[in-house]
C-alpha cells in the first residue's frame, strides 16, 4: 500500500489546498495547458499498468515552475464500455486529491494541478508515482477495469495535438448523453443507497431523471451496478410501457412494490400528482401544489423565504420523503428540470407558476422560451393574490384552466379547487391557509355548543372596589 | 353565586365570550400521530433502558467507598459488605451516579424555569418561538413529550414535567427506596433526557426572545481569550450561565453609547449567550479562567448568575476590591438584597467598600448600576494600584521559597509538576510555568497544600504574562438549531460516506494535558470531513489556537451542518441541539414520528446515525448528564481520564456474541452483527487512545458499504497514525471486500487471508468467506421487537 509510494494516501487529504508558496510546480491550470482523458480499449491493444511520460518529469521540472500536463488512462475490460469512460475519468479528481501534497482542480481540460515542496522533500520525483497510485485505485474501487494504462504528458507541442483530439472526444460523449432518453435504454437503474437513513427509499435513475440527490445520474448507476449487480445500485429491467407521458413501466412498478416491502405497487417517473416518484430526505428541490392556481411551484433549500402559499421550504419539504409517495409535493435534484421530460404527465414546464430567483436562474436556460417569462419568482409574487394578478397578466397557460367561475371561487373556497384536480384524492394545501388566525379575533363567528364540556384551568375572583 | 372546585352546570349561555388559546387544524394532527410514550414517566422507557444497559453493562470505579447518606453510617460498602439500610456496593455508586446526573439536570432545568419565568413576564406567553427556517421547531421535546410547541407558553407544561420527574427521580435517593443498581442506572437515563429537554427548553427560549442567531451557520466571529481585553477600559465582568440579567445591561450600554468606553466582557456560558445577544461583548475563556483572571486583578467590577461558579468568590475578590453583583438566587454569598433600595445608594457602598458585594434581583436596575459603577470603580482601583500578581522581585524571593516539597503536585488534580517549574524559575527559565499555564485549571487546591504558603497561581500567572497578552483567539456565535434544510442538503454526504461521522465536542476544561488537545482532535477530525459539533467551554478551548497562517478552526472551516464544518451550537444548554439533529435526522429521512416516539427515536439513532459526543474535559454534574441524556438516544460518549471519577461507565463486550443479536424489522429475523457502537460511556486515558476511538465509535450496523469503508479508513489510520498499529479488531467489521479502505485493499485482503484465515479470490479480489455478515442495504436493524413487520412484543 502507502509504503510503495513516497506519499500517503487517504481521503483526509481531500481538502488539502497547496497554496503558492507551497507549491514546488503547477500543472496544466488557466495558464498553462492540460487535460485527463479515460478511453475504453479493447482488451487486447494493451499492456496492464504501463505507464508512459512524454516530456519532463517531475525531478526535471524547476521549483517555482508551470508546465502542461496531459494524463490519459486506457481502460479495458468485459464489462468496459464508453459509456463509463466519464464516470471514471471523474474520480480521478478524486483520487489524485487523495495523495498527500498532490492538489487537483476541475476537470475534463479545466484541469490545475499543484505538487507542493514537502511532498518533493519526501521523495516524490516523478510522475509514475502519481499515476500508478491513481491506476490503483481506480482498479479498486471499480474492478470491472481489468487492464489500465496511463499516458501523461508535459511536452507543450504533444499537449496541444492530443487536446484536440480529446476535445472531439468530450464533444461525442455531451452528444450522447444530451440525446439518450428513457426511449433509448433497455435497462433502468435502481438506488437503495439510502436505505441506510431512509429505509424504504429507492431512487428510479434514468436517462432522462437523475437521482433526487442530485449526485448519481443513469451512467453512474450503470457503473456501480457493473461493480456489483447485487449492490445498493442494480439494474432494473424496464419491461412493458404502459404510460408514455407519465413514465410508467412494468419492470418499474415491480421493482417498486418489492423494495417498498408492498407499501406501494406503481410509480410514474415523471408525474407529479399521479403515483409520483417517491423520495428520501435530501432533495435538494420541492415541488408544491398550489390549487389557488392549480399550479405548481417549485422551492429550493436555500430559499429562506415563504413560497406564495404562505409556507417556507422546510415546511413543505416536511410533507415529503422518507421513502412515501406523497400526493401534491414532491422532491427532485435539481438537474431534474434539466430534462426534457420533466413532469410531463401534467404539463412540464406549462404546468410551473412559481419559483425562487436564485433557482430560476439557475435553471433559466432550460425553461422553455414560451414560458420563461410568465414563471414568476419572489420579486413578482409574495402570496396568492400576487400570484393570481401575475400569472393573470403574463397569460400563463395554467390562467385557461381557471374557468369562467374564477368570481366565485374566491368566496367558496372549499370547491374552490374542483376544476382541474385529478381524480383520486388530493390532500388540499388550502386547508392550511384556512387555519385561522391564532388568538381568536372572534369577528362574525357563531359557536353553538352542543354537549359541551368547558374545562377552565384556573378563576381568579378578585372583590370589586 | 358561589363558585368552587369542581363540575358545574350551565343552563343557558348568553352573551359568553370564549377564549381559545391555540387553533390546530385537524390535519395537523393527524400528521403527528402520538408514539406510545409522551411524557413518560420513570418507568415508561424502562424495557429500552434494559435494552441498552443489557449490552451495554454498567461498570463501577467507586471512587469513595463509603456510604454517609444517614445516621446509621457511615457504612464501609467494600468487600461485598451491605449498608445499614441494606443497600449494596453496585447500587450505591449506581444511585452516586444517578443523583450526580440529576444534579446536573436540575441545574439546566433550574436555569431554564427562571428563564422562562423572566421571558414570559418581559415578553408575554404568546411571543413566538423562532429557531430559524425550520419545520421540526423543539425536536426533543416533542419527542419526549409529545408537543408540538408554538409560543414561549407552551414550554409552561414542559418544565413541569421536567420538574415532576426530577422530584420523583431524586426522591429515590432517600433511604429505603430503590435498591437495585440496574433501575438506579434506569433512573439516571431518565435524569439525562429530561435534561435534554431542560436544556432545550432553555435555550429555545433565550433564541426566541432575545434575537440570538437562528440556526445561522454564519454567526458573527467574536473574539476569545484572557489578551484580549482592553485593561485600560473600565473591565466589566459577567461569570456564569443565565444571560437574562446581562441583556439589560448590554440594553443600557447600547443606549448610552457605552460600548467603547467599557470592556464588557464574560467567562463561562454567559460569554456565550452574551455574544449571541450582541456580538460586540467580549469572551475571556472557559471555566478554568475563572479564578486566573480574578487574580489578575483587571476586572473592575463582577457579575455572577448561576451554575459553575466559584464558590470562594467574595474571598478573592474582597481582597481585590471587585465589587460583585449576584442576580440569581441560586448564588447569595451571603450578601444583602438590595433589589428595594436607590441606585445611587448602592454604588457608593459598593464603591467605598462597605459592602463587598449585593444582590439585585431587579434586572432594570442591575443594567444601570452596573455600567455606572464600573465606571466608577475603575479609577478608584487603579489609583490604589490594585494587582493580585506579585511584582519581579516578590516573584523572584516566592520561588526562591519553595522546597520542592511536591505537596502541590499531589494536591494538583493534573498531577502538574510545579515543583519542577519553581526550581527553573529561579534560574530564570520561565518556559516551564509557560507550558504549565495551558494544562492549569485554575482550580487553587495547590496552594491550600503548600506549607511555605505561597500563592502558587498567582505565580504562575505571573510567569506566564508573556502567553497570556497573546491568548487571543475568535469563537463562532452560537449559532442555534441545525435546521431542517441543512439537514437534507448534508444528507447526501451521509448516505454516500463522504462524511464519516459527527463529533461532538463538549463539556468543561478539565483536560488531562491543557486545552490545546481539544482544538488538535477538532483539527484532525474536520480534516477527516467529519462533522465537529461543539458548545459551551470546549468551543471556546477550540478557538483559542491558530494555524500558520494565523487563523482559527472557526475561521478555516465553515459553521454549516456539512461535511468538514465546524459548528459551535452555543451554550451549555445548547446542547440539546446536538441530540435534536439526530432526532431530525430520523423525522426527516427515515419520516419517522417523533411524537411522544422515544424509544423509537432512540433505536434509529443508535443503529444508523454515527454520531459520538466526547466530553474531554467533562467534570461538572451537568457534564455527566448531557453525557446520560445522550446514552439514553442511542449516541455512545467518551470522557477524558477523569471519566472514572463519575464513578461507572456503559462497555461493549465485543467478545460476547449473544450481546451483539439484532432484529430485521422487515421480518423479525434474529442477525448476529458486529459491535457497533461498541461501547455507551467510555474513557480514553490519553489523546492517542481516543483518536481511533473515536473513529471507531462510528461504525454503525446500518453503515452501506460507502460509508463502513470511509469510516473504517480513519479508524484504521488514526490507530496507525497515533498509535504505531492496526487495530487488532479492525476486520470483524468487513463485510464485503467493498468496506475496505480504497488504498488499502490489497495488502488488507493479504492481512484478512494471512491473519484471519478468509477466502479470497484473489483473481476478482472479492472475498468469499470470512466475515460474520454480509452487507445488505436494505436491513433494517432494530432492537426493539414491536418495531418488526408483524411481530407483537
Amino acid at each position: 500500500m502507502a509504503d510503495e509510494f513516497p506519499f500517503e494516501i487517504s481521503p483526509m487529504f481531500e481538502g488539502e489546498r497547496v497554496r503558492k508558496d507551497d507549491m514546488y510546480v503547477e500543472l496544466a491550470g488557466p495558464k498553462s495547458k492540460g487535460f485527463e482523458l479515460v478511453s475504453a480499449v479493447d482488451i487486447d491493444e494493451m499492456e496492464d499498468g504501463k505507464f508512459t511520460l512524454i516530456g519532463p518529469d517531475i525531478s526535471d521540472m524547476e521549483e517555482g515552475g508551470r508546465y502542461p500536463l496531459a494524463m490519459i488512462y486506457r481502460i479495458a475490460g468485459e464489462l468496459v464500455e464508453p459509456d463509463l469512460e466519464a464516470i471514471v475519468e471523474r474520480r480521478n479528481h478524486d483520487f489524485q486529491n487523495y495523495i498527500q501534497g498532490v492538489m487537483h482542480l476541475n476537470q475534463r481540460y479545466d484541469v490545475w494541478l499543484r505538487i507542493n515542496k514537502d511532498s518533493i522533500a519526501k521523495g516524490l520525483n516523478s510522475f509514475e508515482d502519481i499515476a500508478k497510485a491513481t491506476m490503483m485505485l481506480f482498479r479498486n474501487e471499480l474492478p470491472f477495469i481489468e487492464k489500465i494504462d496511463a499516458t501523461y504528458i508535459t511536452d507543450i507541442e504533444k499537449v496541444e495535438d492530443e487536446l484536440a483530439k480529446a476535445m472531439e472526444r468530450y464533444a461525442a460523449r455531451d452528444e450522447r448523453t444530451r440525446n439518450l432518453h428513457d426511449e433509448d435504454v433497455d435497462t433502468f437503474y435502481g438506488c437503495s443507497l439510502c436505505q441506510s437513513f431512509a429505509p424504504t427509499s429507492v431512487c428510479v435513475i434514468t436517462p432522462d431523471r437523475i437521482a433526487l440527490c442530485g449526485a448519481i445520474n443513469w451512467f453512474d448507476g450503470r457503473a456501480a451496478a457493473k461493480v456489483d449487480p447485487e449492490g445498493p445500485q442494480f439494474p432494473i429491467e424496464k419491461g412493458e410501457l404502459l404510460d408514455e407521458i407519465g413514465g410508467e413501466y412494468s419492470g418499474v412498478n415491480e421493482v417498486a412494490q418489492k423494495l417498498s416491502g408492498d407499501e406501494y405497487n406503481r410509480i410514474k417517473i415523471h408525474s407529479f400528482f399521479e403515483f409520483p416518484h417517491t423520495s428520501c430526505g435530501c432533495f435538494e428541490v420541492v415541488g408544491f401544489y398550489m390549487p389557488e392556481v392549480d399550479g405548481i411551484g417549485w422551492v429550493d433549500r436555500d430559499y429562506t423565504g415563504m413560497a406564495p402559499n404562505g409556507l417556507a421550504f422546510s415546511t413543505m419539504a416536511g410533507q415529503t420523503g422518507g421513502g412515501k409517495q406523497v400526493i401534491g409535493f414532491l422532491g427532485v435534484g435539481i438537474n431534474y428540470f434539466r430534462s426534457p421530460k420533466f413532469i410531463q404527465a401534467d404539463g412540464g414546464w406549462n404546468r410551473v407558476v412559481w419559483m425562487p430567483k436564485f433557482l430560476k436562474d439557475k435553471v433559466l436556460a432550460d425553461i422553455p422560451a414560451d414560458i420563461v417569462d410568465k414563471v414568476a419568482t419572489e420579486e413578482d409574487a409574495q402570496d396568492l393574490d400576487t400570484l393570481k394578478e401575475f400569472l393573470k397578466e403574463k397569460d400563463h397557460p395554467v390562467v385557461k384552466n381557471w374557468g369562467a367561475d374564477e368570481e366565485e371561487e374566491e368566496d367558496e373556497e372549499s370547491t374552490g379547487t374542483s376544476t382541474a384536480m385529478p381524480v383520486f384524492g388530493m390532500p388540499d394545501p388550502a386547508m392550511l391557509q384556512n387555519i385561522p388566525p391564532m388568538i381568536g379575533g372572534g369577528g362574525g363567528i357563531k359557536i353553538t355548543l352542543k354537549n359541551a364540556k368547558v374545562s377552565i384551568d384556573k378563576i381568579i375572583l378578585s372583590s370589586k372596589k | 353565586m358561589v363558585i368552587k372546585k369542581g363540575k358545574f352546570t350551565i343552563e343557558g349561555l348568553e352573551n359568553v365570550q370564549i377564549n381559545i388559546g391555540k387553533v390546530i387544524s385537524s390535519d395537523e394532527e393527524k400528521e403527528e400521530p402520538q408514539g406510545p410514550t409522551p411524557a413518560p414517566d420513570i418507568h415508561e422507557l424502562r424495557d429500552w433502558d434494559m435494552r441498552l444497559l443489557k449490552r451495554y453493562e454498567p461498570v463501577y470505579s467507586p471512587i469513595c467507598d463509603l456510604c454517609c447518606y444517614c445516621t446509621y453510617g457511615k457504612c464501609d460498602l467494600t468487600g461485598n459488605k451491605e449498608g445499614a439500610c441494606g443497600i449494596n456496593q453496585e447500587a450505591h455508586q449506581a444511585r452516586e451516579a444517578m443523583l450526580r446526573t440529576l444534579t446536573g439536570a436540575a441545574a439546566h432545568a433550574g436555569h431554564g424555569r427562571h428563564l422562562l419565568n423572566h421571558l414570559i413576564e418581559r415578553f408575554g406567553a404568546d411571543h413566538p418561538i423562532d429557531v430559524g427556517p425550520s419545520n421540526i421547531k423543539a425536536p426533543v421535546t416533542q419527542t419526549v413529550l409529545g408537543i408540538k410547541p408554538e409560543t414561549i407558553g407552551d414550554f409552561v407544561p414542559v418544565l413541569d414535567y421536567v420538574e415532576e420527574q426530577i422530584t420523583q427521580l431524586l426522591a429515590t435517593t432517600h433511604i429505603g427506596q430503590e435498591g437495585s443498581a440496574i433501575d438506579f442506572e434506569s433512573k439516571a437515563l431518565h435524569a439525562g433526557m429530561v435534561d435534554h429537554v431542560g436544556m432545550e427548553v432553555s435555550d429555545i427560549i433565550q433564541i426566541s426572545c432575545l434575537d440570538m442567531p437562528k440556526s445561522q451557520a454564519d454567526a458573527p466571529l467574536v473574539d476569545v481569550g484572557m489578551g484580549i481585553i482592553d485593561s485600560t477600559k473600565p473591565v466589566l465582568l459577567c461569570i456564569g450561565h443565565n444571560v437574562a440579567a446581562v441583556t439589560y445591561i448590554m440594553d443600557y450600554m447600547e443606549e448610552h453609547d457605552l460600548f467603547d468606553k467599557i470592556e464588557l466582557a464574560a467567562i463561562c456560558c454567559t460569554a456565550h449567550d452574551m455574544t449571541r445577544v450582541n456580538p460586540k461583548a467580549k469572551v475571556v475563556g472557559s471555566l478554568s479562567k475563572q479564578l486566573k483572571y480574578i487574580r489578575s486583578g483587571i476586572p473592575d467590577l463582577i457579575i455572577v448568575d448561576e451554575q459553575c461558579i466559584r464558590a470562594d468568590m467574595m474571598r478573592e475578590t474582597s481582597k481585590l476590591h471587585i465589587p460583585v453583583i449576584a442576580t440569581n438566587d441560586k448564588v447569595m454569598y451571603g450578601l444583602p438584597d438590595r433589589s428595594n433600595d436607590d441606585i445611587d445608594d448602592i454604588i457608593n457602598d459598593l464603591a467605598s467598600g462597605d459592602q463587598p458585594g449585593v444582590l439585585l434581583f431587579d434586572y432594570d436596575k442591575v443594567g444601570e448600576l452596573a455600567p455606572k459603577l464600573v465606571m466608577k470603580m475603575a479609577p478608584i482601583r487603579k489609583e490604589k494600584g490594585i494587582t493580585a500578581l506579585p511584582s519581579d522581585e516578590e516573584f523572584k524571593k516566592l520561588a526562591s521559597s519553595c522546597t520542592q516539597c511536591g505537596a502541590c503536585v499531589i494536591g494538583c488534580p493534573q498531577g502538574l509538576e510545579i515543583d519542577k517549574a519553581m526550581e527553573a524559575a529561579v534560574e530564570g527559565d520561565l518556559t516551564l510555568f509557560e507550558e504549565l499555564h495551558d494544562k492549569c485549571i485554575g482550580c487553587g487546591r495547590c496552594e491550600f497544600e503548600c506549607p511555605k504558603d505561597i500563592p502558587i497561581l498567582n505565580v504562575i500567572e505571573k510567569a506566564a504574562q508573556k502567553v497570556i497578552r497573546e491568548e487571543k483567539g475568535k469563537v463562532r456565535t452560537g449559532r442555534g438549531q441545525v435546521g431542517d434544510p441543512e439537514i437534507r442538503e448534508e444528507g447526501v454526504n451521509l448516505v454516500m460516506g463522504t462524511t464519516p461521522g459527527i463529533i461532538a465536542i463538549i463539556g468543561c476544561p478539565n483536560y488531562p494535558d491543557g486545552s490545546r488537545d481539544v482544538y488538535e482532535i477538532a483539527e484532525e477530525m474536520l480534516q477527516r470531513s467529519y462533522i465537529v459539533v461543539t458548545s459551551g467551554c470546549s468551543a471556546m478551548d477550540i478557538g483559542m489556537f491558530k494555524d500558520d497562517e494565523g487563523k482559527t478552526l472557526y475561521e478555516r472551516y465553515g459553521g454549516s451542518f456539512l461535511k468538514g464544518n465546524l459548528l459551535n451550537t452555543g451554550s451549555c444548554v445548547s446542547n440539546a441541539h446536538i441530540t435534536a439533529t439526530t432526532i431530525k435526522v430520523a423525522a426527516i429521512f427515515a419520516r419517522r414520528d417523533i411524537s411522544g416516539n422515544f424509544e423509537e427515536i432512540a433505536d434509529y439513532v443508535m443503529n444508523r446515525i454515527g454520531a459520538v459526543g466526547l466530553a474531554w474535559g467533562g467534570f461538572t454534574q451537568k457534564a455527566l448528564s448531557i453525557g446520560t441524556g445522550c446514552n439514553r438516544l442511542g449516541i455512545p460518549v467518551v470522557l477524558g481520564p477523569h471519566g472514572p471519577k463519575y464513578r461507572r461507565a456503559y462497555t461493549g463486550k465485543p467478545y460476547d456474541k449473544d450481546k451483539w443479536n439484532l432484529l430485521d424489522a422487515r421480518d423479525g429475523s434474529v442477525h448476529n452483527v458486529e459491535p457497533a457502537p461498541e461501547h455507551l460511556l467510555i474513557s480514553a486515558e490519553n489523546k492517542a487512545e481516543l483518536m481511533p476511538l473515536l473513529a471507531k465509535l462510528c461504525f454503525r450496523p446500518g453503515d452501506n458499504n460507502l460509508g463502513r469503508m470511509i469510516k473504517l479508513t480513519h479508524y484504521i489510520e488514526l490507530s496507525e497514525k497515533y498509535l504505531g498499529v492496526l487495530p487488532d479488531d479492525w476486520h470483524i467489521y468487513v463485510r464485503s471486500e467493498a468496506d475496505l479502505p480504497l488504498a488499502k485493499r490489497e495488502k488488507l485482503l493479504k492481512v484478512l487471508e494471512e491473519e484471519h484465515g478468509w477466502k479470497i479470490d484473489w483473481e476478482k479480489k472479492k472475498i468469499l468467506e470470512g466475515p460474520a455478515r454480509k452487507v445488505d442495504v436494505s436491513f433494517q436493524p432494530t432492537n426493539v421487537p414491536r418495531l418488526c413487520k408483524g411481530a407483537s412484543e
